[in-house]
């Protein structure tokens, strides 16, 4: 429980530090401070009511705690350029991002440890000295390459997937999970996924491999063969439950890690989720937006990092039950 | 006999060429009896019982030589049936052979469930005997096994060894990482357990007082190969090779107070290179020339077995062997 | 304790030098960064072609979207721009942001780590603060808002990734510092009272270089991927021509409906190239170096 306690506080702190950069960050932007979130598209009601609830007429130090205070409920300001909260904009494109991220991260787990379990089987074969190096060429291609690649072979060339956005032109849906549930937006997630999946089943391959190989060298995997267990027993119960460990962990961080990688994937697939709105929202200076967008993702990484820790506590029984004597 | 170990020859392959890490080994295991296997560290001991469980390292191979169990012989295949039903295994580091990730109980009962017939509640009902029979507190089952201390993970560990009444126990230095009291104890629950339960026993070691406190008999191994052997009593009152005589001094329990430690001068020789003759002739005070040379001496009276080529001035060298100035002389020899 | 650490430092730097040689992944890595310092470095020879220059056909027509052919290995860009020429001068851009990059993260990983590993106590559990709150930057959207704001530069992209790479090679130092602060030749050196500065710089640092390697290595990679996404998202460097660039390009320009794969494939397999060097590289000397940290 102190534990918990301590890595919450840990998680906490470090959003915390995000933030305070992130406030700086955009008020030492080029411009004047006020530029960072008043501009002249906004009528002058509205900028009125900015002024007032940034406190930007006053000194930085007190703007920064009313920053806080406006984030704590949620208010991050109105997007120059869509004039409406951010925080609507925010929650309206967040579950197209967390689908695609956990869609694909589940995929990817899956198949990155059933592979790298059979990998590290099949040690010294030539099936290793193929896949290990070709694993290795995934991790090493940029994300939105492997998307342009299978966008121009699967969807121009094959037609088999549209090429991009969330929906086909025309169809409505009396609500979004009734939106999210049909055959269309699955249909436009499949590429997105598979994409993102071929370049993230790496990392839980090569660690649930190399996991693998150090753990069949342990002492209580040699015990356990001793003990005449079958090769299953073995392998599954002894071998794969302690290489396990630090793959559900990475999970975990790759969730939020994911999140922010997301920029590139879904400005390729023009999928509607938060990566792309912070690409939209830099690149048209919406300050208000962009700060939004990225402490989203921050927050998200920030909690999946205090996820991660959690998952180790419980999963580790070395790390939630203390030594006794 | 319950074990028989005839000529057994294991090899290792590495990049550099192949180790015969345990090169012609031969000794039995009577019924009821405690052998001490003993020698320094690389001499191929925990090699030897690792071939009788038939868990060698990857790269190790059984190039020769017979196991025989009960009277019929076992090969690796064979030699699975009767893991921990018939033969079980006591390692050195409880710690790193329990599992981390299951409570103690756990592992116990997976021992009795899946290679015993006993179904769930009576697996745990025995494992709260097999805590009682090795002193702990059979709530501690619950616990993880780094929440043991090392002796009561070492009595964990013999625990689950006798968990499905096995005829054999090997014994891999099975008190070598424990302080000298906790030690004591567990020797004297071994033996107390080996006589109520009718146990033979190998017990793997590099210190000859643990062979003297608690074995019936020796069988000591130099460099891959059994060097002398025989009841315990006899061997250590009257060793008849030098290099148990060096051993006999280097060790402290075994000799009065006022005799000091000698310890034997120079290293094993490495395996990929062995020396042509007797192993041990590079570090022996009492080396001539035929020891370099010519067959293996092997010489047997009553049980008591020396391959040592001087084995007939026995007597002689053993008076000198007393003497530490000898040893000098052999650690000089050793280092030119 | 001279003796000690002027046999112990050679040694190193000799197995660093003659790693490669050792392990035949890391040669082949090392050979692809060769190949492409020698194709960076050549660039104007390979092609003398200036890339964003805009080449009309024989009839005066604009040479836009001609496929392959022997005047031009990759055909054209939809501007007639000749894609083999801006595929060899990205090359420079590349190493160049690769190479900055590494030297940044590396030096200051390895100061940092170094200084925190062995000084302890605050400035340790400042640095490693410092360090937990750059890793707690989301990666890429730090680097689009930065350069999104600052400016599109290739500078800015360097500087953006080097906040937040640090930390990785800081950390693994720090640690491997703390064992080899331990060391007897160390603690010998300590006892005949050298400073600490000295002990830090000749006892321990040339012990770490290795890993200061490896995560020069990583870094390259990193960097190239970075700046390619960069980019591709439109925050580039206007003023090089880079493989992110021309991806974009072919992006936008709707390469990929008409299948030009000669425009988009190339940029993209070099880019695995070098960042797959730097893997083989960077595993090369951890399995020399620090077999512990590797599965077997």
């Amino acid at each position: 429980m102190r534990l918990v306690v301590e890595r919450f506080t840990h998680n906490a702190l470090a959003l915390l530090a995000v933030t305070t950069i992130l406030f700086f960050m955009f008020r030492l932007m080029p411009g004047t401070p006020l530029a960072a979130f008043i501009n002249e598209n906004l009528n002058a009601d509205q900028q009125q009511q900015m002024l007032e609830q940034f406190g930007l007429d006053r000194p930085m130090w007190q703007q920064y705690f009313i920053y806080l205070a406006n984030l704590l409920q949620g208010e991050m300001g109105l997007s120059f350029f869509q004039r409406r909260p951010v925080t609507t904009i925010l929650l309206e494109v967040l579950p197209n991002s967390v689908i695609l991220t956990l869609s694909s991260l589940v995929i990817a787990y899956v198949f990155g440890v059933l592979a790298g379990a059979w990998l590290a089987w099949k040690r010294g074969s030539w099936i290793e000295r193929v896949a290990v190096p070709a694993v290795l060429a995934t991790r090493a291609a940029p994300e939105f390459w492997i998307g342009m690649v299978l966008l121009s072979l699967l969807s121009f060339n094959a037609g088999w997937f549209p090429s991009g956005g969330a929906s086909s032109p025309g169809l409505a849906y009396t609500s979004n999970w009734q939106r999210m549930l049909s055959w269309d937006y699955i249909h436009h997630l499949a590429l997105p996924v598979l994409t993102l999946a071929l370049y993230l089943q790496g990392l839980p391959l090569l660690l649930m491999r190399s996991n693998m190989l150090e753990v069949m060298h342990e002492e209580f995997v040699t015990m356990a063969r001793m003990k005449g267990f079958s090769e299953w027993r073995i392998v599954i119960h002894h071998a794969a439950r302690n290489a396990l460990l630090p793959v559900v962990t990475a999970f975990a961080l790759g969730v939020g890690l994911s999140m922010g990688g997301n920029v590139v994937i879904e400005t390729v697939f023009s999928w509607p989720g938060i990566g792309r709105l912070l690409v939209q929202a830099v690149s048209v200076h919406d300050y208000p937006l962009a700060q939004g967008a990225f402490l989203m993702i921050a927050m998200v990484l920030a909690l999946m990092n205090f996820v991660a820790d959690l998952l180790y506590i419980v999963l580790d029984p070395r790390v939630s039950h203390g030594r006794r004597g | 006999m319950i074990l028989e170990v005839d000529k057994l020859q294991i090899d290792y392959q590495a990049k550099d060429g192949v180790t015969r890490a345990v090169d012609g080994a031969s000794f039995v295991v009577p019924e009821g009896r405690i052998v001490g296997l003993v020698g320094e560290s690389g001499c191929g001991k925990t090699t030897a019982v690792r071939a009788i469980m038939g868990v060698l390292a990857e790269n190790g191979r059984r190039a020769g030589g017979r196991i025989v169990f009960k009277g019929q012989e076992v090969d690796a295949a064979t030699t699975k049936r009767l893991l921990w039903r018939d033969i079980a295994y006591v390692p050195q580091s409880a710690m790193s052979s329990l599992d981390p990730v299951y409570t103690v109980g756990a592992q116990i009962v997976e021992v009795l469930t899946k290679r015993g017939n006993a179904n769930r509640r009576d697996a745990r009902k025995r494992a709260a005997e097999l805590f009682d029979l090795v002193g702990l507190n059979e709530r501690r089952l619950a616990d993880y096994p780094h929440q043991f201390s090392g002796g009561m993970r070492q009595r964990a560990a013999i625990a689950m060894a006798l968990a499905l009444s096995p005829s054999l126990l090997l014994a891999d230095e099975p008190v070598t990482a424990l302080d000298v009291i906790v030690q004591r104890q567990i020797l004297d629950m071994l033996r107390d357990l080996q006589e109520r339960l009718h146990l033979s026993m190998v017990l793997v070691t590099h210190d000859i007082s643990v062979v003297a406190y608690l074995c019936d008999e020796v069988v000591v191994m130099y460099a891959g190969q059994v060097i002398e052997s025989g009841p315990v009593r006899e061997v250590l009152a009257r060793p008849r090779h030098p290099y148990t005589m060096g051993l006999r001094n280097a060790f402290p329990d075994l000799m009065t107070d006022a005799m000091e430690l000698v310890p034997i001068g120079g290293s094993p020789p490495d395996l990929r290179d062995a020396p042509p003759g007797c192993r041990f002739a590079p570090r022996c005070p009492f080396v001539l020339e035929t020891c370099t040379t010519g067959a293996d001496g092997h010489s047997l009276a009553n049980g008591h077995m020396s391959a040592c080529r001087r084995d007939g001035e026995a007597d002689l060298l053993r008076k000198e062997a007393l003497d530490p100035v000898t040893w000098q002389r052999s650690s000089s020899f050793a280092a030119s | 304790m001279a003796g000690v650490a002027e046999t112990a430092t050679p040694t190193v730097l000799q197995r660093i030098a003659s790693m490669p040689l050792r392990d035949p992944f890391a040669f082949v890595g090392l050979s692809i960064y060769v190949i492409f310092a020698l194709i960076a470095l050549l660039a104007d020879v390979l092609a003398p072609m200036p890339p964003l220059e805009i080449l009309f056909t024989s009839t005066g027509k604009l040479a836009a979207n001609l496929p392959p052919s022997l005047d031009y290995p990759f055909g054209t860009t939809n501007l007639g721009r000749d894609i083999y020429a801006q595929l060899i001068h990205g090359t420079r851009s590349a190493l160049a942001v690769g190479l900055s990059a590494a030297i940044v993260v590396s030096s200051v990983g390895t100061v940092v780590g170094l200084v925190a590993g062995y000084f302890g106590g605050r400035i340790d559990s400042l640095l490693m603060r410092i360090a937990d709150m750059a890793l707690s930057l989301p990666f890429l959207p730090f680097v689009i808002v930065l350069t999104g704001f600052l400016g599109a530069s290739t500078s800015n992209i360097v500087l953006a990734v080097a906040l937040l790479l640090w930390p990785n090679s800081a950390r693994v130092i720090r640690s491997q510092v703390l064992t080899v602060r331990e060391r007897t030749y160390v603690e010998a050196a300590r006892v005949t009272g050298a400073s600490s500065w000295r002990i830090l710089f000749v006892h321990v640092a040339p012990n770490i270089l290795p890993l200061s390697f490896v995560y020069a290595a990583i870094a390259i990679g990193w960097a190239i991927i970075t700046e390619a996404s960069v980019s591709f998202l439109g925050f580039g460097d206007s003023e090089s021509v880079s493989w992110g660039y021309m991806l974009q390009d072919a992006f936008s320009s709707q390469a990929l409906s008409r299948g030009q794969y000669a425009w988009f494939v190339p940029p993209g397999i070099c880019i695995i190239l070098i960042v797959v060097a730097g893997f083989f590289i960077s595993r090369g000397y951890e399995e020399v170096f620090m077999p512990r940290l590797r599965g077997r």
